[in-house]
């Protein structure tokens, strides 16, 4: 049964499809509206799904979805709320005072990669955070290998700027 | 092998996608220069660092959108299944055996706990009453049901009691007891029992599970998207409550 396939193999993937909407979009409204989209798109072109990578392939919806929702409006969204907690990760074994500085280096990064233009956000949520492979993350944002070696290195290059402060240059947690 | 290669080959090297002739020669050159060892060590705790960033889950409600979705609008699932159901009942017919019926009023209780569960997400109508106490909560349905719904309080063991509201379930009115386990919904109907009751069954449909049994003359159908073993653990507390 077709919807029994499209649970087994997309609806997965749903928190990763997701977090890129969250990261893309900024925004937990927007990111759900996308995700909504790129679902019955997917579910309309479900048969489209050759091979096995359902993740990437549903990954390359959602950006198509969010693609079209922002060029709809001619414009990039560039709204900083955050109305969404997400999961911070706390670690339990830390103390109080360890935990708190926790919070802060994870506030500091999400605010960093908020701050980054959206071609070089993209790549570093698909690198860093879902852990995919050059092929992938260039056939979803339809880019050259190359290209996504270079905004990834760019990115990571102003990400290193963001993060470092000036007095302890070149000190990383 | 020079400072500048690697530094040309640093990106794909962190990410490991340097062919393995390219990345044995990057790392036998950071055995010999220190600076270039400094450079990777630093980007290498930028990765540690950008990986601590939130990774955003998809919000229950989204979730049971998607699942109401993808069983109404676009597939012809919903008729497929009722038309298999069909055919079970005729089977049924012929065959004498009335015993195969009772996989197909399964499925159909299953998908109606579903429905309802899905339904109570999407419509925002999780409670008509809100109250974690359940001397506050049981109370409530007296004189809206002809039965008093056991309630529970398992707070202590991490799934504290939300509220309650009145549902429909296969056509007769139930209570519905709002659980919680972190940001994961659990809805209970319960309803006195009936004779066409199906044994226990634990069963998972559209990602969400479902499980049921019978106790002291009361139907309960527990179901959430919660992870099949912490149901369980729920489910057990709440038949030795």
């Amino acid at each position: 049964m077709a919807s029994r396939l499209f649970e087994e193999t997309v609806v997965p993937h749903l928190d990763a499809a997701f977090n890129y909407a969250r990261w893309l979009t900024r925004n937990d409204s927007e990111a759900e509206d996308v995700v909504q989209d790129a679902c019955v798109r997917a579910m309309r072109f479900f048969s489209s799904l050759r091979d096995n990578n359902a993740r990437a392939w549903l990954l390359t919806i959602v950006r198509n979805s969010w693609y079209s929702r922002v060029s709809r409006r001619r414009e990039i969204p560039e709204s900083t709320a955050g109305d969404h907690d997400p999961v911070e990760r706390p670690d339990d074994a830390l103390d109080p005072e360890e935990r708190l500085l926790q919070q802060y280096t994870v506030a500091r990064v999400r605010s960093a990669l908020e701050q980054l233009p959206v071609d070089f956000r993209e790549v570093i949520v698909l690198r860093e955070l879902e852990g995919l492979a050059y092929k992938e993350i260039a056939a979803i944002v339809r880019a050259p290998i190359g290209t996504v070696m270079s905004r990834l290195s760019r990115a990571r290059e102003r990400l290193f700027t963001l993060l470092t402060p000036s007095d302890s240059m070149g000190r990383l947690p | 092998m020079s400072c500048e290669l690697v530094e040309r080959g640093l990106t794909a090297y962190l990410d490991r996608e340097l062919d393995i002739d390219a990345a044995t020669a990057i790392r036998s050159h950071l055995t010999d220069c220190m600076a270039c060892r400094r450079l990777v060590g630093e980007r290498e705790a930028l990765g540690r660092l950008v990986r601590s960033a939130p990774y955003y889950a998809a919000p229950e409600r989204l979730r049971a959108r998607v699942s109401a979705r993808t069983n109404r609008s676009i597939f012809p699932g919903r008729f497929v299944s009722l038309a298999a159901a069909a055919t079970l009942l005729i089977a049924a017919g012929i065959g004498t055996t009335v015993m195969r019926l009772a996989p197909a009023v399964n499925i159909t209780m299953v998908d109606q706990v579903v429905d309802g569960h899905v339904r109570s997400l999407m419509a925002e109508h999780l409670f008509d009453v809100e109250s974690t106490d359940q001397h506050t909560v049981k109370p409530w349905f007296l004189g809206k049901l002809d039965f008093a719904p056991p309630v529970a309080d398992l707070s202590s063991i991490g799934f504290p009691l939300v509220g309650g509201r009145l549902d429909y379930l296969g056509g007769q009115p139930v209570a519905a007891l709002v659980y919680r386990r972190q940001k994961h919904t659990i809805n209970v109907f319960v309803s006195p029992s009936k004779s066409d009751d199906p044994a226990d069954v634990v069963r998972s449909e559209r990602g969400f599970h479902v499980q049921h049994w019978a106790r002291d003359g009361m139907s309960f159908w527990a179901v959430s998207d919660l992870n099949d073993a912490e149901l369980t653990q729920f489910v057990r507390a709440l038949q030795t409550s």
